[in-house]
C-alpha cells in the first residue's frame, strides 16, 4: 500500500466543544459495500474533494414531532471515504445539527458544525430544519492528491437522530441499574435489579438511524 | 491494530486515514452557542398518561420544580426519562415543553402509557437426586419455584411480592413488601417475612440415626432434621453514590425443630456422632446484617464490562434474643471484560467464613458452589446427593460448612443480538475450584484421607446458554447432565 502524507488533514477548525459529543455508534460499518445505494455528488473544489448528498428521510414522522417539543435534536452524519476494492476507510468526515424549538419566537434554532466550521440558523418550520440539517451541501471529505487516479471509491454514510453518547449510555444504565434507595432483597434477586434487566437491554443508542452508501466513483477531476 | 481518532481533542472535522487504521469517530459537537442556550421559568410540570401512577411517585424522579430555571439543553431532563422508564412502571416516556401563561415560561410536559408490573422474579424447576453410598441413583423427587413481586402497588411505587418453594416433603413462603423511597426519603424501606416446613439431610456415609417424632430407628443414608421457620425481616438501603449501596437489616424468626435423638456416620473412616448445628424444639434466631455493594456494570444480566463486588456481616445477637451467637463476613468481587473480538470473559471469586455457633441453613451449602448439584430454592436443599468430588478429596464428607471459598472464569460467546422480544442470547463455558469445610475439618480432619486430598475442594463446571428476553433473563444450563445426573433446568427471570 501507498504511503500516505500527511496522517491526518485538518480541513477546518471548527471550535467545537467537547460538550454534548455524540457518539452512538462511532464504528465504521462493518459492511459498507452491502448498504443501499444512494446517488451523490462528487467535485473537486480548492484540490478538495466535496460530498454533496441528502439524507431528509431520517426525519419522519416521530422525529418531526419531536422537533417542535422545545427541548434539543440533534442529527449527525458521518461519511466514511472506501476503496471500491475493500479495506478499511480512508478518510472520513462529518457533521452535526442541533436543533432547538424556540417556544416564545415559534422559530427553530439551529447549530451546525461541520468541516468549515460552526455556524447558526433560524429556521420557520420544519422545510428550513431539512434543508439545513439533513442535506449535506460540498461537504468536505478528503484531500484529492490522497485519491488514486483510476482507483473507485465510495462513502459510506450513517446518519443518527439524538445518538446517545457512550458516557450517558452507561450513566443511564447505571442509573436505572441500581436506582437511589433500591435495596436488595437477597443475594441475586434486587427487586429493581430483574425488573430493570427488561429495560435496560433496550435502551437505544439513537432515536432513530439511517445508513447508505453512494455510488462508486473515480476522483473527480477538477471543474473547468 | 486500530487505532481511534477522535476528532473532538484533534479539531478537525475531516481526516484522511493511513492504510490500515480504522476509524472509530465522533461527529463535531454541535455545542449551543449562548443564543441557543434556551432558558425558560418552569411554570408547572404536567403529568399525562398515569391512569394508576401517583403523580408524586413520577415527580419523585424529576429533578425540577415550579419556579426553576430550565436550561432546555439540561442532560437530566433525558436522565429523569431514563430514569422514569427504569422504574419499570412505563413502556414509554416522553417530555417535551409547551407556552406557559407568560412570555418566557413554559410547562414541561411529561407524557407516559403505563404497563403491566406484575413480574415474575425468579422462577426454578428441576429434579433433586439422591445416590447410595455406592453412587446408585435413588428414585428422583421434583422442586419448584417462584418468586413474583407487583412492583408498582395500586400506583404507589411500592413493591408487594411473594414466592413460594416445594419440594418432596418441603415447603417454603415468603412475602415482602418494599417502599423504594420509604417516608418519602432517599432511603428505601423493606419488610418480609418467611415461611418453611422443611427438612435437611445430614450424614456422609452409613449414617444410623434414631428420631422417635420421626419414625422408629433408621439406618439409610442420611439422618433427617424435620424444621419449620417463621419470622420476618426489617431492612432499609442507601445508595452511597452512583456504584455503591449500604444495606441494613434486622431478622427475627423462630425455629421449631425436630432433631434425631441419637445420630452417627462414618467421617472418613471413623464413625462419630453428627452435628446437626440446631437447637431441638424451639429456638430463636435474631440477627443484624450490613452489606456494602459496589455495581459498576453495564447490564444486569448480560453484562459485558464492570464490576459488582460486596462485602457483607451478619452476626447472630444472643443480647437481642438469638439462641445463636455467631459472626458471617462473606467477600465476593466479579468482574467482566469484553475482548477485542467481542466475547466476553467473567471472573469471579468468593471467600467467606463464619465464627460461632450458627444454625446449619446460615451455613455455607455446597450446592451453592458447585454447579453440578442444584443450588438453594428460597432457602431450601432439596438435592440429597453429596458432592461430585472430582478431585477425590475430603469434599465428600461436606454438606454445610463454616468456610467456603471460589474461584470461577466463564467465557462467553454472543450468538444472537436483538432489539425486540430476546435481546441477547450467549452460549457459555465455566470452570472453577471451590470448597467447603467446617470448623472442625481444621482442628480434627477426617481420618482416611492423606496428603492435599485431605484438603476439601473440588472443581465445577458448566455449559449452556443465557437468554436475556423481553420476559426476563433465563440460564439453560446443562451442568447436571454433564455430571451424569438426570437433573431439570434452572430458570431464572
Amino acid at each position: 500500500m501507498r504511503p500516505l502524507g500527511p496522517l491526518v488533514l485538518a480541513l477546518a477548525l471548527g471550535g467545537a466543544a467537547r460538550e454534548g459529543v455524540a457518539r452512538a455508534d462511532p464504528a465504521p460499518p462493518s459492511t459498507p459495500a452491502a448498504l443501499p445505494v444512494r446517488v451523490a455528488q462528487l467535485a473537486l473544489e480548492k484540490g478538495v474533494v466535496k460530498l454533496t448528498v441528502g439524507y431528509r428521510d431520517v426525519v419522519d414522522a416521530e422525529i418531526a414531532r419531536k422537533l417542535e417539543s422545545g427541548l434539543p435534536t440533534v442529527v449527525t452524519m458521518r461519511g466514511y471515504l472506501f476503496r471500491e476494492a475493500g479495506g478499511d476507510p480512508i478518510a472520513l468526515t462529518a457533521r452535526t445539527c442541533r436543533i432547538v424549538y424556540d417556544l416564545w419566537d415559534e422559530v427553530f434554532r439551529i447549530e451546525l458544525a461541520q468541516p468549515g466550521g460552526a455556524s447558526t440558523a433560524v429556521a420557520v418550520n420544519v422545510e428550513g430544519v431539512l434543508r439545513n440539517c439533513a442535506e449535506a451541501r460540498k461537504l468536505p471529505l478528503v484531500d484529492g492528491a490522497l485519491l488514486a487516479a483510476g482507483a473507485r471509491y465510495f462513502v459510506a454514510t450513517l446518519v443518527e437522530v439524538n445518538p446517545v453518547s457512550q458516557e450517558m449510555l452507561d450513566r443511564i444504565k447505571r442509573w436505572v441499574t441500581r436506582p437511589s434507595g433500591a435495596s436488595a432483597i437477597g443475594p441475586g434477586d434486587s427487586l429493581f435489579g430483574s425488573f430493570v434487566g427488561l429495560f435496560v437491554a433496550r435502551i437505544g443508542d439513537a432515536d432513530r438511524k439511517l445508513a447508505f452508501r453512494t455510488q462508486a466513483f473515480l476522483p473527480p477531476a477538477p471543474a473547468p | 491494530m486500530s487505532l481511534r481518532l477522535r476528532l473532538g481533542l484533534l479539531g478537525a472535522l475531516a481526516v484522511a486515514l493511513p492504510a490500515g487504521v480504522s476509524a472509530a469517530d465522533e461527529p463535531p459537537a454541535a455545542a449551543p452557542t449562548a443564543s441557543q442556550r434556551l432558558r425558560y421559568t418552569l411554570e408547572d410540570i404536567e403529568i399525562r398518561g398515569n391512569g394508576r401512577t401517583a403523580a408524586r411517585v413520577i415527580l419523585r424522579h424529576v429533578p425540577f420544580h415550579a419556579g426553576d430555571v430550565l436550561d432546555v439543553g439540561d442532560p437530566e431532563i433525558e436522565l429523569a426519562r431514563y430514569r422514569l422508564l427504569g422504574t419499570g412502571f412505563f413502556s414509554s416516556v416522553s417530555m417535551s415543553l409547551r407556552r406557559g401563561g407568560r412570555r418566557g415560561a413554559a410547562v414541561l410536559v411529561i407524557e407516559v402509557t403505563e404497563r403491566n408490573t406484575l413480574v415474575v422474579q425468579n422462577l426454578w424447576f428441576g429434579i433433586a437426586a439422591d445416590e447410595d453410598t455406592a453412587g446408585n441413583a435413588k428414585p428422583l423427587s421434583g422442586f419448584l419455584g417462584l418468586e413474583a413481586a407487583e412492583t408498582n402497588l395500586a400506583g404507589t411505587g411500592i413493591a408487594l411480592g411473594a414466592g413460594i418453594a416445594v419440594a418432596a416433603q418441603q415447603l417454603a413462603l415468603r412475602a415482602h413488601v418494599e417502599d423504594p423511597a420509604f417516608a418519602g426519603t432517599t432511603w428505601s424501606g423493606l419488610f418480609s417475612v418467611v415461611y418453611a416446613d422443611a427438612r435437611d439431610f445430614f450424614g456422609s456415609r452409613a449414617v444410623i440415626w434414631e428420631s422417635p417424632q420421626l419414625g422408629a430407628a433408621q439406618a439409610s443414608d442420611y439422618a433427617i432434621v424435620a424444621y419449620q421457620r417463621y419470622g420476618g425481616t426489617l431492612g432499609t438501603g442507601h445508595a452511597l453514590g452512583l456504584f455503591s449501596q449500604l444495606g441494613l437489616d434486622y431478622h427475627l424468626e423462630q425455629i421449631d425443630a425436630i432433631v434425631p435423638t441419637a445420630a452417627s456416620h462414618l467421617r472418613g473412616d471413623t464413625r462419630e456422632p453428627i452435628d446437626f448445628a440446631i437447637h431441638p424444639g424451639k429456638s430463636l434466631l435474631s440477627t443484624l446484617r450490613a452489606s456494602l455493594t459496589y455495581d459498576s456494570r453495564d447490564l444486569p444480566f448480560l453484562p459485558r464490562r464492570g464490576t459488582l463486588a460486596s462485602a457483607a456481616i451478619t452476626a447472630g445477637v444472643p443480647p437481642l434474643g438469638s439462641d445463636y451467637g455467631y459472626a458471617r463476613v462473606e467477600l465476593s468481587g466479579q468482574r467482566w471484560w469484553e475482548l477485542p473480538w467481542k466475547h466476553v470473559l467473567h471472573a469471579s471469586a468468593f471467600v467467606g467464613g463464619i465464627a460461632g455457633s450458627a444454625p446449619f441453613f446460615e451455613k455455607f451449602y455446597i450446592g451453592d458452589f458447585t454447579d453440578l448439584i442444584p443450588d438453594r430454592v428460597l432457602d431450601l436443599t432439596p438435592d440429597r446427593r453429596q458432592p461430585p468430588n472430582l478431585l477425590g478429596t475430603s469434599i465428600i464428607e461436606e454438606r454445610f460448612g463454616d468456610f467456603a471459598a471460589k474461584i470461577d472464569l466463564e467465557y462467553r460467546v454472543p450468538i444472537f443480538t436483538g432489539k425486540r422480544a430476546i435481546y441477547g442470547i450467549d452460549a457459555f463455558v465455566s470452570g472453577g475450584l471451590w470448597g467447603v469445610a467446617a470448623a472442625r475439618d481444621l482442628t480434627s480432619p477426617p481420618s482416611g484421607y492423606t496428603g492435599l486430598r485431605r484438603i476439601p475442594v473440588d472443581l465445577t463446571y458448566n455449559v449452556g446458554v443465557r437468554l436475556d428476553t423481553a420476559l426476563g433473563g433465563a440460564t439453560i444450563a446443562f451442568s447436571n447432565l454433564l455430571g451424569l445426573i438426570p437433573a431439570g433446568t434452572t430458570v431464572q427471570h
